[in-house]
């Protein structure tokens, strides 16, 4: 049932360069011989079942454009920059909640020093001490509210309630302090923005002029044919 | 203007600097890269490295690019390299039996095709049988199915790619199919009992 054939036939049967008389004596073979017949059938069921292969959607990854914008030189400051916007709320964060520790430490330090008071006087008089200190604090943080409302920080009023919230006992120098802490972020954020907007626009136009180049070439290739 | 055009305009933007361009670029060919990776090493993380030195590469060779061959036949040979020195490797790092570098590859395939729509499914399930079925074969004979019938490229220019005969590269296409012929049939058998 073997025919010395099979193998020269079914390997020239793949390849593409064939010329028509070996086109034709391959075929007339075929179909007088069974075996190759069936060989040649059996490895083109093969290549099907390998050719049914559905290409898969490729996974989501950053298409090397880090190192594109890295390499040539375009916004690798613009890159600091925005991850310098989305890392500072979280910087903030922090050091809001370090000074709000700190805050407390230092409160309890100022608890010390009342209470050392409260000792010398009347009960009566260091109810209405703490009441007028709690007052006062009220009225400091409402001010300190009100000063950084002009920040569109919506984050930022989040965290200050909270600090509001969780620190009753906060001294006004601590509140000066948070504040100059928020005053001094609040400048950064602008010149980082001042700056960031600035090279953002460079790119941009560098962009546009790589797109207007790469229409123009479009065009132009377009008109040759 | 043809995709041949389209892909020198890009080339000529993204080497002059267009990030827009290179991305474009990048996003026309990554899925014929991803998934000439993913037929090769049988897995989608090694497809995913492979990839990114393909492209790696590709944007290292860019401004070598002349536009004498096809742009498609430049990144393709980059790919193919690629996939040679990586799983030389593999073969390096890894002291496996062969037995579980199989046993790897078919755990890898898609795993969770229950959500899939109907049709994905299917595809998914066709794919797996793809994979299986390049997974019985050496590497050597993977290539040059991959090249022969994934990405239809003559024994001339095959054997041009690989540094061989056109004879050995005809000879070791036919083996491989050979094998995948006898290693269908015995999961044909298999999937009947
Ligand atoms: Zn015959």
């Amino acid at each position: 049932m073997s025919c010395p054939k099979t193998e020269h036939l079914t390997k020239e049967y793949f390849s593409s360069g064939l010329s028509e008389v070996s086109k034709q004596e391959m075929e007339s073979h075929l179909r007088s011989c069974e075996r190759c017949n069936q060989e040649l059938e059996s490895l083109l069921l093969v290549q099907s079942k390998l050719e049914s292969w559905q290409d898969q959607r490729v996974p989501h990854w950053n298409r090397g454009m880090e190192l594109y914008r890295r390499e040539h030189g375009q916004n690798e400051s613009q890159g600091r920059i925005f991850d310098l916007w989305r890392w500072l709320p979280t910087a903030t964060s922090f050091a809001m909640l370090l000074l709000v520790v700190l805050n407390t430490s230092l409160v309890i330090g100022d608890q010390g020093v009342s209470l050392s008071f409260g000792d010398s006087s009347a009960s009566s008089g260091l109810e209405s001490r703490l009441d007028a200190f709690q007052n006062n604090q009220q009225a400091k943080l409402a001010e300190f509210v009100a000063r950084i409302e002009n920040r569109q920080d919506s984050n930022n009023m989040q965290l200050m309630q909270v600090v509001f919230d969780q620190t009753q006992q906060t001294t006004a120098e601590n509140l000066e302090r948070i504040y100059t802490f928020f005053e001094e972020q609040r400048l950064q954020d602008l010149e980082d923005m001042r700056v960031g907007y600035q090279e953002l626009a460079n790119n941009d136009y560098e962009t546009i002029r790589s797109l207007e180049q790469l229409a123009q070439y479009v065009s132009f290739s377009g008109e040759v044919r | 203007m043809s995709l041949i055009d389209e892909d020198e305009a890009l080339i000529a933007a993204a080497v002059k600097g267009s990030a827009y361009a290179w991305e474009k670029l990048v996003k026309r060919y990554e899925p014929r890269i991803y998934n000439h990776g993913l037929r090769l090493t049988g897995n989608p993380t090694d497809a995913m490295d492979l990839m990114q030195e393909v492209f790696l590469g590709v944007y290292r060779n860019l401004h070598r690019f002349r536009g004498d061959a096809k742009f498609s036949s430049w990144i393709f040979r980059i790919a193919h390299n690629k996939a040679v020195d990586m799983n030389r490797r593999k073969k390096l790092m890894t002291v496996q039996s062969k037995a579980d570098d199989d046993f790897d590859i078919l755990d890898s395939l898609p795993g969770e095709v229950k959500t899939e729509p109907e049709h994905r499914l299917n595809e998914q399930q066709l794919n797996s049988q793809v994979l299986r079925m390049l997974a019985q074969l050496p590497m050597e004979q993977r290539l040059i199915v991959e090249c022969k019938i994934f990405q239809s490229l003559t024994f001339e220019e095959i054997a041009e790619l690989q540094d061989m005969s056109v004879n050995t590269a005809k000879t070791r296409f036919y083996t491989a199919l050979k094998k995948l012929k006898v290693v269908s049939e015995e999961a044909n058998v298999l999937s009947q009992d």
